[in-house]
């Protein structure tokens, strides 16, 4: 058992059964009052989320979930399969992966991470950074090249992302998969 | 069917922790005819509270005061039937036999962890949020607060409508002073002092009592008697007894119950209270008055003090603001600069006024003990 003060975001605890990973962590000292951390968990199985307060000193249950490295395969009927180096093959529903559906692309090599709670693979998680390519954007309105002007962009699968606005149509960038920001323009991946 | 209720109280220090909890327990009983038990493990703070003999409540046996079990939580627990209801009060730790007894029970009851009272912006963001738990049992944390996100504060009911009452009836307040052996003398300011020890007192006292304003001061027994006699040059007193120096009269009272201690913050023109209960309690006064904040290692009571001061003085002119926050704070350091001195007594027309409209304001909450019904009421 570790204290709740412990738990730093991507901790995993285990409560009534069920992972909970900790998206974010505050910690608040006050006066008399019990020094608390408020955090925000999700649930690893069902995908909900919810808030939560503990005493700092509250004993918790860590988790270790195994991991696999996987790259992506193909998408079926809302099913999405994952391989490892050995080539078993990975299932995960759609929402599962809700978080990490607007970065899979067709084709992507990404290194991705299968997650396993109880032998049974529960989500994948992508690297923090990933590339992709700018299918559609309009051109540059104001010719800025500070980066600091942005505008929307689509990628390959749909998704929308704000990007600099001196990016063009084909032109290949680097994702924050944590926030989903655009963060610079980057080479094609080879 | 009655819902039951258990109150734990671990008494810290002072009357506060006992305070708030007897206060509480009492209303949940009286209010809103609750069962409760109020388990408690400093019998002589509550007997104090609550004008009983501690001898009563120290031994195994409940005693029954008004509507409420009281118990002495003593270290060696007896098992007994967990309440629909269980509240943690200030952070205390339940006893493990206790808890196991909360899982196993076929319904398991609503844990709440009431905490202490701040107007700090963070209060709101956690007020009624769970803290989930590995034994099925629902637990949640429970915040008294000054604005209707949070639990609101004690409030009995009618209670301003009673003080209204009381302040308008010079012979109720002359009849209630002669209880406590005092008779208000003409033209003088009467102040009520209940704090912690404060070197700022004597520095306070110093000034006024050179000034021509007249004041009459009413000391009930506590921490502060100390400085306050050796600002009189005297070794004891006398209950009742009245000591003069210059501009000011003191007199000791007794230690009051919580009703008289009321009466004695409605009587009275400006009030030095102190922690939480007296605090709140002074605030239902609408009476112009002076936090003593429960004072913390590093300063830490500073960011809850200033918190409350900026909700406290919304609305106030500037004028009165600035004497506000700067006697509130001198007050809490320890240390009057030297043109505050006779000016610590913000008393002025602008905040007897304000004192009034923000006991006004307050009573538009939901007060604590209702939230905590209405919880549990949303949570079954």
């Amino acid at each position: 058992m570790k204290t709740a003060q412990e738990m730093k975001p991507n901790s995993v605890i285990l409560i009534d059964g069920q992972p909970w990973m900790v998206q974010k962590a505050e910690f608040t000292k006050s006066g008399r009052n019990s020094a608390i951390v408020k955090m925000k968990l999700k649930n690893l199985l069902s995908g909900s989320t919810t808030e939560t307060v503990y005493k700092t000193d509250d004993k918790v249950e860590p988790v270790i979930l195994e991991r696999i490295a996987v790259t992506y395969s193909y998408v079926a009927e809302s099913i999405y399969v994952f391989m490892d180096e050995e080539y078993n093959q990975y299932e995960l529903n759609e929402e599962d992966i809700e978080s990490v559906l607007p970065y899979i692309v067709d084709g992507m090599s990404d290194i991705c991470e299968a997650v396993f709670f109880e032998g049974k693979v529960i989500s994948v998680d992508l690297p923090t950074m990933v590339v992709r390519q700018i299918t559609y954007t309009e051109g540059s309105a104001r010719g800025d090249t500070s980066g600091k002007v942005m505008k929307p962009a689509k990628l390959s699968n749909g998704t929308e992302i704000k990007v600099a606005d001196f990016c063009e149509i084909d032109d290949w960038i680097e994702i924050d998969t944590r926030t989903g920001e655009y963060k610079s323009r980057a080479k094609a991946p080879v | 069917m009655r819902t039951s209720w258990d109150i734990f109280c671990h008494v810290i220090d002072n009357y506060g922790d006992a305070g708030v909890c007897w206060r509480l327990a009492r209303q949940l009983a009286e209010e809103y005819d609750a069962e409760v038990r109020l388990w408690v493990d400093d019998p002589e703070t509550l007997a104090r509270l609550s004008g009983i003999s501690p001898t009563g409540i120290s031994s195994y046996a409940p005693r029954q005061i008004g509507r409420v079990w009281v118990h002495y939580w003593s270290p060696e627990w007896r098992e007994v039937v967990p309440a629909d209801v269980v509240v943690e009060a200030f952070g205390c730790q339940l006893p493990l036999k206790y808890l196991a007894a909360m899982a196993a029970r076929s319904v398991p009851p609503l844990w709440l962890n009431l905490e202490y009272l701040s107007a700090e912006d963070w209060v709101a963001g956690c007020h009624g949020l769970p803290s989930l738990q590995q034994n099925g049992l629902q637990k949640y944390f429970f915040f008294p607060g000054f604005s209707t996100n949070t639990g609101g504060l004690l409030r009995e009911t009618n209670l301003l409508q009673r003080r209204s009452a009381f302040q308008q009836n010079d012979r109720a307040k002359a009849q209630f002073l002669s209880t406590i052996g005092v008779d208000e003398i003409a033209d003088s300011t009467l102040v009520s002092l209940f704090c912690y020890e404060n070197p700022a007192l004597t520095q306070w006292l110093d000034a006024i009592c050179e000034g021509q304003r007249r004041y009459h001061f009413l000391v009930p027994v506590g921490r502060v008697v100390g400085d306050v006699c050796r600002w009189l040059g005297r070794e004891a007193f006398e209950l009742g007894e009245r000591y003069q120096r210059g501009s000011v009269c003191i007199q000791f009272i007794p230690f009051l119950s919580q009703p008289d201690y009321d009466l004695l913050l409605w009587s009275c023109d400006f009030n030095v209270v102190r922690g939480e209960d007296s605090f709140v309690r002074a605030q239902w006064a609408a009476r112009p008055f002076l936090w003593h904040i429960y004072p913390q290692q590093e300063g830490a009571h500073f960011v809850k003090l200033d918190a409350f001061l900026r909700c406290y003085n919304e609305g106030l002119s500037a004028g009165a603001k600035t004497a506000t926050i700067s006697s509130w704070l001198a007050w809490n350091t320890g240390v009057l600069p030297a043109d505050m001195k006779d000016r610590l007594f913000v008393g002025g027309a602008d905040l007897v006024g304000h004192s009034e409209d923000w006991a006004a304001y307050l009573e538009g909450q939901n007060n604590l003990a209702e939230s905590l019904v209405q919880f549990y009421q949303n949570w079954v």
